[in-house]
C-alpha cells in the first residue's frame, strides 16, 4: 500500500497558529452553511405579501435544519441578493418552512414572479427566540400590526402544539384595510380548534366590513389582561410598539414579560455589517426578539 | 503586559513616563489602576536588535523572495501608498518618514472591493483567499492599533473566514513615527507614536541606524531568518531610543482631552446641538469612513450577467440615509443629526463600552480628508469646551 505524505508548507505552520475560539455562538446559530431549497407551495396571501412553502433539498440536511419561533432565516437568491425573512411556519414541521413576504425590493420583486419548483437557498436560523417554556402555566397575548402575523405564526403553531401548557391565549391584529388582513382562511381554526381568542381591528373599514375599526389599542377596552399572569409578545410596525408597550406597562404588566420583535435592515446576519445595530447591540445577533427591558434601555430602538 | 510601579530605568521622568503610559482601556476595562511598565531594562536589552539603514534594501528583497511585502511607496505625485513590492528596483521609491498613508492599511485584510462567492448554473462556489505570509513593513502604531482593532472585530461573535484568511500569515513591521501630520492626536488616544503591544517588531529611528524591538515570537524567527543583517543593540542606543520616543511624542503637537470625552460620551453628557451643528456642515460625502483605519461598514451587492455572477462586499458607512433604510420604508436613523451622531457614537461610546477600546486611533484622517472641517478631534474639543452637566 502506497503512503502519500501531506502536501503542507512546513515553513507557513508557524504563522498559521490557530486563533482562540471566539464564535462560541454558533452552536446555537448557523450563519455560514446555505440549504438548497425548492419551493414547493406558493399561496397568494394579499396582492402584496405571498406566502411560499419551502422544502430543503437534501434529506439529511432537512433533518439538520431546526429553529424556534421568532428566529428568522436569510433567503438567498442567487444574482439578486439575500434578504432576512423570520419562520412563520411550526418549528415541529420538518417538511417544509413557510415565508411570508411582502414585495417591497429587488430580490423580494423576483420571489413574487417564481414559480413553484424554483430553487433558493436559505441560511440561518439566525437571532433569539421567544421564551416559550418560560411562559408555561400563563395567559399569552399576542399583539400583532400588518406584516407582523407573519413572524407570530411561529409561537402559534407552538401554542397550538402544546395548548395544554398555556392558559388563556389571545392574538390581537390590526392592519390598514380589510384586503390587507393576512391568513384570514385560518382564523376559524385558530378560534375553534385552538382556542385562542381572536380580535381584529382594521384602521379604515370598506363597504363589505363588519368589524372594528380604529386603532390596535382600541382592542385593549374589550378585553381584562390579568398583570401578574400574563405575558406579552409584539410584533409590527414601530409606531405601534410604543403605543402598545405604553398601554402594557401602564397597566403594570411586568417589562420582562413583553418581548418585542425588532425589525431592522440586514445584510450579513453575522454582526459584521453593522446596519442592524442599536446602539451597541447587534439586531441580527442578540435579536430580534428582545424583552422590552432591554429595548427600553437601547438608544432609538423603537 | 506586567503590572507594577515604574521601575528605576535610570532615564529622566519625562522617558520614564513614556515608556510606561497607562492606557485608558486598561485602567477602565480591566480596573487597573496606577502605572503599567511594558519591560524592564534587562527585557529590553535581550529583546532589541540594531539594523543599519542600507541594510533595509537587501532585507526587503530578501524577504520578498518567500513572502508578500506590503510598503509605504511613494508614487510620482508625492503620495504615499501602502503597496506590495512587485520588483526590488521599486524600492527606491520607499518612503518610511512618510507623514501619514491616505487609506490606512485596513484594506490589506478588508479590501474596498471583494468577491464572497460565484455562482454559474446554480452552483455556488465561495471564493475564499488563500492565507499567505506576508509582511507590513513601515506600518505606523496608529495603523497597526487600527489594524489590531478590526481583526478583533471580524473575529468575534462570527468569526470573518475572509478577514482571517487574508490576514493569518502577517508579520507586522511598524516603524515608529517621528513626523507626524498637523492633525494627528495619537498621544491623547495613547496609540502613537510609538506601539506598546501587539507588534511584531518595531523600528526606531536613530539616525543611521533602527533599534529593532522584538513583540512576539513571528518577529524573533523573522530575525532569526535573517540574522546576519541584524546586530546586538548596546545599552546607549537603547537609551538614546528613549528619547527619541520623547521628542517624537512630543512633536505631536494636536492634543484633545480623550478621556473626558470618553467619559461625557459614555455618560451621555453631549447636547445635541453638538450634532445638530456638524449635521448642518457635513456634506455625507462618507470621506471620513473610508479612510478610517477602523471603520468596517460593508455592503453586500450580487452582479450577474445570464445566470453568471458573483456576491461582492464593498465598503459603506453609516452616514448614508440608504444604509439602514428598511423594506418597509421606515428608517430608525432617517434625520441627519442621528446619523452624524452615530458616527461619534459608535467610536467613543459603544466601541469603549464593549471592548475598553475606544474606536479611534487619533490619526486624524476625517479630518485632513473633510472638504468641510469636521473630524473627530474638532468634535472632541468643541464638546470639552463645553461645560459639563456635573
Amino acid at each position: 500500500m502506497k503512503y502519500k505524505l501531506p502536501k503542507e508548507d512546513i515553513n507557513l505552520k508557524p504563522f498559521m497558529s490557530k486563533p482562540p475560539r471566539y464564535n462560541w455562538k454558533d452552536v446555537i446559530m448557523r450563519t455560514d452553511k446555505t440549504y438548497k431549497c425548492e419551493i414547493i407551495n406558493i399561496i397568494e396571501l394579499t396582492p402584496m405579501e405571498k406566502l411560499f412553502h419551502l422544502k430543503i433539498l437534501d434529506p439529511v440536511e432537512r433533518d439538520i435544519f431546526s429553529f424556534r419561533p421568532g428566529q428568522f432565516l436569510m433567503l438567498e437568491v442567487p444574482g439578486f441578493g439575500e434578504v432576512p425573512i423570520s419562520i412563520s411556519s411550526s418549528s415541529n414541521n420538518k417538511e417544509y418552512i413557510a415565508l411570508c413576504i411582502r414585495k417591497a425590493g429587488r430580490v423580494t420583486d423576483i420571489l413574487h414572479k417564481a414559480k413553484k419548483g424554483a430553487k433558493v437557498g436559505i441560511r440561518g436560523p439566525f437571532g433569539t427566540s421567544f421564551p416559550m417554556e418560560e411562559m408555561i402555566g400563563h395567559n399569552i397575548l399576542l399583539i400583532a400590526g400588518g406584516l407582523g402575523l407573519a413572524p407570530l405564526r411561529a409561537p402559534l403553531y407552538w401554542i397550538s402544539e402544546h395548548r395544554d401548557e398555556y392558559e388563556d391565549v389571545s392574538l390581537l391584529y390590526g392592519t390598514k384595510d380589510p384586503p390587507s388582513m393576512l391568513f384570514t382562511y385560518e382564523y376559524a381554526e385558530w378560534e375553534k380548534v385552538n382556542h385562542i381568542d381572536l380580535l381584529t381591528i382594521v384602521d379604515q373599514g370598506d363597504d363589505g366590513w363588519t368589524g372594528r375599526t380604529g386603532l390596535i389599542t382600541e382592542l385593549f377596552k374589550e378585553m381584562t389582561i390579568d398583570p401578574d399572569n400574563t405575558f406579552a409578545i409584539v410584533c409590527g410596525p414601530p409606531i405601534m410598539f410604543k403605543f402598545v408597550c405604553n398601554y402594557l406597562d401602564s397597566i403594570r404588566l411586568p417589562m420582562n414579560r413583553m418581548f418585542v420583535s425588532l425589525e431592522r435592515r440586514m445584510h450579513c446576519g453575522m454582526g459584521k455589517c453593522c446596519r442592524c445595530m442599536v446602539g451597541s447591540t447587534f439586531t441580527c445577533v442578540d435579536g430580534p426578539v428582545f424583552d422590552y427591558w432591554s429595548v427600553m434601555n437601547l438608544k432609538e430602538a423603537i | 503586559m506586567r503590572e507594577g510601579c515604574v521601575v528605576e530605568v535610570g532615564f529622566s521622568e519625562p522617558v520614564a513616563r513614556y515608556l510606561c503610559p497607562v492606557t485608558v482601556a486598561a485602567v477602565a476595562d480591566r480596573g487597573r489602576q496606577g502605572w503599567v511598565h511594558r519591560s524592564t531594562i534587562d527585557d529590553i536589552n535581550m529583546n532589541n536588535r540594531i539594523l543599519l539603514k542600507r541594510n533595509i534594501n537587501e532585507l526587503l528583497a530578501r524577504s520578498a523572495e518567500a513572502r508578500e511585502v506590503y510598503l509605504p511607496l511613494e508614487g510620482p505625485g508625492g503620495d504615499v501608498q501602502f503597496l506590495p513590492l512587485q520588483e526590488p528596483k521599486e524600492l527606491d521609491n520607499l518612503n518610511l518618514n512618510y507623514d501619514q498613508l491616505i487609506i490606512p492599511p485596513k484594506n490589506i485584510g478588508f479590501p474596498q472591493l471583494e468577491s464572497l462567492f460565484e455562482f454559474k448554473d446554480g452552483e455556488i462556489n465561495p471564493t475564499v483567499p488563500v492565507p499567505s505570509r506576508h509582511i507590513l513593513f513601515g506600518l505606523r502604531a496608529c495603523d497597526l492599533k487600527g489594524i489590531l482593532f478590526v481583526d478583533d472585530f471580524f473575529r468575534k461573535n462570527f468569526e470573518d473566514i475572509y478577514y482571517r484568511h487574508r490576514t493569518e500569515g502577517r508579520l507586522t513591521v511598524v516603524v515608529g513615527c517621528t513626523s507626524p501630520s498637523p492633525n494627528c492626536f495619537c498621544t491623547s488616544t495613547s496609540t502613537g507614536p510609538f506601539i506598546e503591544d501587539g507588534f511584531d517588531l518595531q523600528l526606531v529611528d536613530l539616525g543611521e541606524r533602527y533599534l529593532v524591538e522584538v513583540g512576539s515570537e513571528n518577529g524573533e524567527r523573522f530575525i532569526g531568518e535573517f540574522e546576519e543583517l541584524f546586530l546586538d543593540a548596546s545599552k546607549d542606543e537603547i537609551h538614546h531610543s528613549g528619547e527619541v520616543k520623547v521628542t517624537a511624542a512630543k512633536a505631536v503637537t494636536l492634543k484633545v482631552d480623550f478621556k473626558e470625552a470618553i467619559r461625557r460620551l459614555t455618560e451621555d453628557d453631549v447636547p445635541r446641538e453638538i450634532y445638530e451643528e456638524i449635521a448642518e456642515r457635513c456634506i455625507y460625502c462618507g470621506g471620513c469612513l473610508y479612510v478610517c483605519p477602523t471603520c468596517t461598514c460593508f455592503n453586500l451587492f450580487d452582479d450577474m450577467k445570464e445566470g453568471e455572477g458573483a456576491r461582492f462586499r464593498n465598503w459603506d458607512g453609516c452616514v448614508f440615509e440608504g444604509y439602514t433604510r428598511e423594506a418597509s420604508g421606515y428608517n430608525p436613523r432617517r434625520d441627519k443629526c442621528s446619523r452624524a451622531a452615530r458616527r461619534y457614537e459608535h467610536k467613543l461610546k459603544y466601541d469603549y463600552q464593549e471592548t475598553g477600546i475606544s474606536g479611534c486611533v487619533g490619526c486624524g484622517r476625517c479630518l485632513t480628508s473633510c472638504p468641510v472641517n469636521i473630524g473627530i478631534s474638532n468634535f472632541i474639543e468643541q464638546l470639552t469646551g463645553l461645560d459639563s452637566k456635573q
